[in-house]
């Protein structure tokens, strides 16, 4: 009998414990974990100049012009030109379109900084693998790639890099892989091994170059954040002594940035050492230092529309 | 078949027969339970609203729900991210820049059927419900009235009702206002099975 009272106090038990269990345990149980895509990890489909790993969704155009002024500080800027407001060293117009939501292709015209000018742009960027929140998948990696050619007069000097034998001399072009993470809901880092080629340049200038970027952003608000994006362009201890005894010497394009987004407008407020906007150049040709007042002012505008 | 059993506390004697018959007692009454508790996993929810602007349209399939019929009790769960707008970039500033989806993953709610009908029964039942959405991180109390239909022993629910941005401290900017209305239109479909 022992044993009967045993069982059923087991029975009683059980279904008490059975009761017990509440609809929010059951359904907590019950919840399948799906890869939910992170939001977000930037705003915009670029850090600052360079590119972010984001991309435009499916369907949607961006209406993109960035601006880069003259010299805040150093012989060409201070107070006579409005610390840089009067000259324009970089523009950049430019409407690029989401074809699925992974692809986006785009077309932009170029002022253009540097030994070209003049710049027409084709380029593309796929994301092949995007971060999950329960991090199934821990980066965003996309891959982004250019192509660069200048419809300015050739120069009539042979050695100049902008004398264009024939029409392959006026190209070049940027691939790129963008490697991301969204840390926190508000800290977010990116590496970018990039490669630039350009058909032709001049005297100890290299034809390719590989640089390593590194972006982040850093969110203050829900609207409003610090953007910071650095390169460092590989090249040789030849090249760079060359152009440095020229009194051409190249530095790294270092650029910090304020991202405000206002719903379908992303703003960048920035301050870069580079003159130039596309990677084809301000990677490969940035001449001016931040140490000698040669930073500027810029801007990013993006208008991102749902066709 | 007679079984006599030593019990040193009882002089009541069971036969074999009785045993089985208040066991198999005891085991109907769990069965009898499990069939009260049912679960809904690919609970359908969407809101919609209008402005003169754009209409606001947003759905998920990824709810789960719980239905006690016998208490009356119910339980809501979905995760923000997984509702899916037709404009992406609409998706994006859901999740970032309104519900901020990253601090406060998830919609729950918790409520009870108000005077529950006899939901074993097949038919159609206009309900009221009672109960608490946490939505944003701010809980807020809600009655509203909600349809069960009970086909073959199994319900399914169904229930449309609106939430007031504002009560749950879901800013919209006074420069994008004109896009997004202050008051959403949720519309709850579940259909239930026996929770095993």
């Amino acid at each position: 009998m022992k044993h009967i009272y045993l069982l059923l106090l087991g029975c009683c038990l059980g279904l008490h414990s059975f009761a017990q269990e509440s609809l929010e345990a059951l359904v907590d149980k019950e919840e399948v974990k799906t890869h939910e895509p992170v939001i977000a990890t930037y705003k915009s489909t670029r850090i600052i100049q360079g590119h972010s790993p984001e991309t435009l969704k499916k369907r949607e155009l961006d209406f993109r012009v960035a601006h880069h002024f003259g010299d805040l500080g150093g012989e060409f800027g201070g107070p006579k030109t409005f610390f840089g407001m009067d000259n324009s060293a970089d523009i950049r117009i430019a409407f690029e379109y989401g074809i699925t939501d992974r692809l986006m292709v785009g077309i932009g015209r170029t002022k253009g900084s540097g030994n070209l000018t003049q710049l027409y742009e084709g380029l593309a960027k796929y994301k092949l693998l995007q971060q999950t929140t329960d991090d199934h998948v821990p980066l965003t990696v996309s891959l982004f790639g250019n192509a660069v050619v200048s419809g300015m007069t050739s120069s009539k000097t042979i050695s100049d890099a902008s004398y264009f034998g024939k029409f392959s001399d006026r190209l070049s072009y940027t691939g790129q892989l963008i490697i991301a993470r969204k840390f926190t809901p508000s800290l977010s880092l990116t590496l970018l091994p990039t490669w630039v080629h350009r058909n032709r340049v001049g005297y100890k200038d290299q034809n390719d170059i590989f640089a390593l970027g590194g972006g982040g952003r850093l969110k203050f608000t829900k609207r409003l954040g610090l953007l910071l994006e650095y390169y460092y362009p590989f090249r040789s201890k030849e090249s760079k002594d060359y152009f440095k005894a020229q009194g051409r010497e190249l530095y790294n394009p270092l650029a910090a940035g304020l991202e405000l987004e206002t719903g379908g407008h992303v703003f960048h407020i920035t301050f870069g050492n580079s003159t130039a906007i596309l990677e084809n150049q301000f990677i490969t040709e940035t001449r001016s230092s931040w140490l000698q007042g040669q930073f500027r002012w810029g801007f990013n505008i993006s208008r991102r529309f749902s066709l | 078949m007679e079984c006599q059993i030593d019990n040193p506390f009882s002089t009541k004697q069971f036969t074999m027969k009785q045993l089985i018959a208040l066991l198999a007692g005891l085991f109907l009454a769990h069965a009898g339970f499990a069939q009260d508790v049912f679960m809904c996993r690919n609970t359908g929810l969407s809101f919609f609203s209008a402005t003169p602007v754009e209409d606001i349209d947003a759905t998920t399939d990824k709810g789960t729900s719980a239905m006690n019929v016998k208490t009356g009790e119910l339980y809501f769960k979905v995760a923000v991210n997984t509702f899916k707008f037709k404009k992406q970039l609409m998706e994006e500033h859901f999740n970032e820049n309104y519900l901020e989806s990253d601090k406060y993953p998830y919609a729950i709610f918790k409520g009870k059927l108000v005077s529950p009908p006899d939901l074993h029964k097949d038919g159609t039942y206009e309900v009221a419900v009672d109960g608490i959405l946490s939505l944003h991180g701010v809980d807020k109390p809600y009655k509203e009235k909600a349809t069960i239909i009970v086909k073959d022993g199994k319900p399914s629910a169904n229930a449309k009702f609106n939430v007031k941005l504002a009560d749950h401290k879901i800013k919209i900017p006074t420069l994008v206002i004109k896009n997004i209305a202050e008051v959403v239109e949720v519309t709850v479909k579940a259909a239930y099975n026996a929770a095993s």
